[in-house]
């Protein structure tokens, strides 16, 4: 009995030690979800009481005034059709390497692997000559791409990775059954590789959702920009008025936060999936 | 007992043969038609990129003009003359040094506290990830605004404080601002790590602490004879990961200080970039970026090999 109590009382003071952290930890999110309800002045005197009304009027102006609608327009075109492309590319790929024998397996996983390890800095300047070229810098489609063949070496290997947790025998009793390889696949092992395909999505979403560097070279007019890229102009155009850019802020984070919030668990999988091996 | 002589068993039955070669080619077609999207993708967006950095790098040339000369490893030598590239590396070892320090081991206590916790687990290990999911723009400009010095809060609960003489110009100062940028990235991905510490204790057979607490090991015995030595692999790839953070950075730096003050928040890519898209000097900045790449995987493969012989 007297364990008992002494464990529940560590327990209380470690979720006191833990919520005081957590509190200081997202302090700066909370400073700007308040402070986007807030008027400059308030945000200045009072910067973590709560807003004196709850006034939508700096999410208003700022999706209409910062051109988030349009920000917001192009990120989810590059997303979406990313997200798409890279699952119908990574899938049969991983699969490959996780279940098929052929000569030059290892090679060409290892050739993936390493783009993993290439920062993106490196040939960022290439990259973009090559789509001056080809009449497709500050055009959705030429980044889509791009972002897509960045995103392939880690999406590669995590789908090998969950290929790999499948079974050899089930592939092997569709054999048996008379089906090809893609019908083996297709209708056999894809369905098994759900909770990978939902955690590569997230991941993706997050990547190029998220992405600076990429948006910041290759598109060039506002009318192309992405939600990170468009805040940084809309940030630029008004210096002090923060409870303005403090919506333009919010506007931006809150979509991955939802998605997050969503996925956490398939997030967390995939992470620890995509190191430990 | 003479065995058939493999030639002329083919030259008996041909039709096999031919058999054979045709399923091998089979074969290989289905096995690229599983591949070959993704590998061009792939090729086409970094592998070839690649090869023309190479390239690019011995020439010299502005990224406008029709003729570009060759000038071999003019670039090369170039860079590692030039002060600024220079103190931008600098720059980048800095920012390893107070990283690692921040991250490796203050993680790892989070993870251990929150590992303990017995109800509300998840709760703490989402909001202690949050900061990771915010896109390194939004971090960027809403640090920004904590370090601004006359409205940010930072500055203005010093002066409330009374400790007014402690306020700085944090991103605009020498001293500070490198810093002040580190304690931006570390809040920006030390959710990652979380992460990954979290997955590693859960993997630790609990019997090694059952058997500790007979004999009496109090909980920092535990962690310095248990949880460390059983999270070898796991702390091997978050200091891999955070050397390697540490020199690929970019948003935040460009978001926050372009680098300045006078270079002194410089780092590679940030240089690389203002060489390449604001002076013009592109072959220049490309070798600048293949440097970096070459720093970036010497150290993964030199982690991977490490860690290969440690186990």
């Amino acid at each position: 009995m007297r364990l008992l109590s002494a464990g529940g009382k560590s327990q209380v003071l470690l979720l006191v030690f833990l919520t005081i952290s957590l509190m200081f930890i997202i302090m700066p999110i909370l400073w700007v979800v308040l402070g986007s309800f807030k008027t400059t002045f308030e945000i200045a005197n009072h910067p973590f009481s709560l807003p004196s009304s709850w006034k939508f009027d700096n999410l208003r102006e700022a999706w209409e005034l910062g051109n988030f609608k349009t920000y917001f327009i192009n990120s989810a075109f590059i997303t979406g059709i990313g997200m798409l492309i890279v699952v119908l590319t990574a899938c049969p790929a991983g699969y490959a390497f996780a279940q098929m024998s052929f000569p030059g397996n290892k090679l060409l996983l290892y050739l993936f692997i390493f783009g993993w390890s290439l920062p993106v800095q490196a040939i960022i300047i290439p990259v973009f000559f090559q789509l001056k070229s080809l009449g497709l810098v500050n055009t959705l489609t030429g980044i889509t791409l791009v972002s897509v063949g960045m995103a392939l070496p880690f999406s590669v290997f995590l789908m090998r990775n969950t290929f790999k947790d499948v079974p050899k025998e089930l592939r092997e009793s569709a054999y048996v059954d008379g089906a090809g390889e893609w019908r083996a696949f297709l209708y056999i092992m894809l369905p098994m590789a759900k909770p990978g395909i939902v955690a590569l999505m997230v991941f993706t979403f997050m990547n190029i959702w998220n992405d600076f560097l990429l948006p910041l070279v290759l598109l060039i007019s506002e009318d192309k920009y992405t939600i990170p890229l468009g805040l940084l102009s809309f940030q630029g155009n008004n210096g002090a008025n923060y409870g303005l850019i403090f919506g333009g802020t919010l506007i931006s984070m809150i979509p991955s936060i939802i998605v997050y919030l969503i996925f956490q668990r398939q997030f967390v999988e995939g992470m620890s999936a995509g190191s430990n091996k | 007992m003479n065995p058939l002589p493999v030639q002329s068993a083919v030259n008996i039955r041909p039709h096999l043969q031919v058999r054979h070669w045709s399923r091998k080619a089979k074969r290989f077609a289905v096995v690229l038609s599983f591949l070959a999207p993704s590998l061009l993708l792939y090729g086409l967006f970094m592998l070839y990129p690649m090869f023309d950095a190479v390239r690019l790098s011995l020439f010299d040339w502005d990224g406008a003009s029709p003729t570009m000369s060759f000038i071999g490893l003019d670039n090369y030598m170039n860079l590692l003359k030039d002060d600024v590239f220079l103190q931008s590396l600098f720059h980048n070892l800095v920012w390893v040094v107070i990283s690692l320090t921040l991250v490796v081991i203050p993680t790892l206590v989070l993870a251990v506290l929150i590992s303990k916790v017995k109800k509300g687990r998840l709760f703490f290990r989402a909001g202690f990830y949050l900061p990771s999911v915010i896109s390194l723009a939004v971090v960027g400009v809403l640090w920004a605004k904590i370090y601004d010095p006359l409205m940010g809060p930072i500055n203005v609960t010093l002066q409330k404080a009374g400790l007014g003489t402690l306020a700085h110009n944090w991103l605009g100062e020498q001293w500070t601002v490198l810093p002040a940028l580190v304690i931006v990235g570390t809040w920006a991905f030390y959710g990652s790590f979380l992460i990954l510490y979290l997955a590693g204790l859960q993997n630790i057979d609990p019997s090694l602490y059952e058997a500790a607490e007979i004999d009496g090991a109090g909980p920092v015995c535990k962690f310095f004879s248990i949880t460390i030595p059983s999270l070898r692999y796991t702390m091997n790839v978050v200091i891999s990961m955070v050397i390697i953070y540490a020199f690929k950075g970019f948003a935040l730096i460009w978001i926050m200080t372009q680098g300045g003050p006078f270079y002194k928040s410089e780092v590679v890519s940030t240089y690389i970039y203002k060489s390449a898209f604001g002076m013009n000097k592109v072959s220049y900045a490309t070798a600048g970026g293949v440097l970096l790449a070459v720093i970036v995987i010497t150290l993964t493969i030199l982690f991977n090999q490490w860690r290969e012989r440690r186990e």
